[in-house]
């Protein structure tokens, strides 16, 4: 029986790597989505909506929103630090909405969707 | 997104020491005939052209994303290396044993090389929205 857990717990960990992988950008989307953000916040509010299961370095979210910046995607202005210098809140700009609006309604709102609704509910409660 | 970034000038900078070091010692060395020697310093500038490339190439890729097929880095060597070993020759620095001619059918050889690259680098490119790779942009 042990060994049965340490193998389901093995695959759910490799599984789970490669579902992420890719993930990052449509949790940035809804975090911004949300609001404009600092990096910290932006951090802050990728943990809390993935319940902790996806975090992001701080150089990782930087060199990505430099990214987006450059594709336009994202946009930021300055504002007022907590103690320190001025921060970039970074926000969607129209494209970056549109975007998260297709992406969403083609890849994410089936889920919502039956049969897939029912059988991701019955998933979740059978083990 | 910097097409001259600071990690290719570093490895432009690095390369140019590298080079005016290797035509030294490389002349020192036929001049005294040691040729195993010279056989061991030319491997050695080679190996340290690879390994800085190498480096400064994967930190611009952490810090920039600026798809290039690795042209930028090939172009810099070219010019780098034509340039100082073109002025060593020129300030007479070179041993009896050395021809300028080997420089310039080197360089020859090289161009010929460069624009393959550069064409490659083109064809690549296609797979780029606004200078980013498409693979690169979503993470």
């Amino acid at each position: 029986m042990a060994n049965v857990d340490k193998l389901h717990d093995e695959l759910l960990g490799a599984w789970e790597e490669t579902y992420k992988k890719g993930q990052l950008t449509l949790w940035i989307f809804l975090a911004l989505k949300e609001g404009p953000k600092y990096v910290s916040g932006l951090q802050e509010s990728i943990q809390r909506f993935s319940r902790g299961t996806i975090s992001a370095e701080d150089q990782s979210l930087y060199r990505t929103l430099r990214k987006f910046y450059h594709l336009k995607m994202v946009d930021f202005s300055a504002g007022k630090g907590h103690k320190g210098p001025d921060r970039k809140y970074y926000h969607l700009t129209p494209l970056g909405e549109s975007l998260l609006h297709s992406f969403v309604e083609r890849n994410i709102l089936l889920f919502f969707e039956e049969p897939l609704r029912e059988l991701l509910l019955n998933s979740s409660t059978t083990k | 997104m910097k097409i001259i970034s600071r990690n290719l000038l570093l490895f432009a900078f690095l390369l140019f020491v590298y080079t005016l070091l290797f035509r030294f010692g490389l002349g020192q060395l036929l001049t005294a005939e040691l040729w195993i020697w010279v056989i061991i310093i030319s491997v050695l500038y080679g190996g340290m052209i690879f390994f800085t490339a190498w480096t400064t190439g994967k930190r611009d890729g952490m810090e920039n994303f600026l798809f290039d097929a690795g042209f930028r880095w090939n172009l810099t060597t070219f010019l780098v290396w034509g340039i100082a070993s073109e002025a060593w020759f020129l300030l007479e620095l070179h041993s009896a044993y050395e021809s300028i001619r080997v420089v310039h059918i080197t360089l020859l050889i090289w161009s010929g090389f460069l624009l393959l690259h550069f064409i490659l680098f083109l064809i690549l490119r296609r797979r780029t929205i606004k200078g980013v790779h498409k693979t690169d942009i979503f993470e």
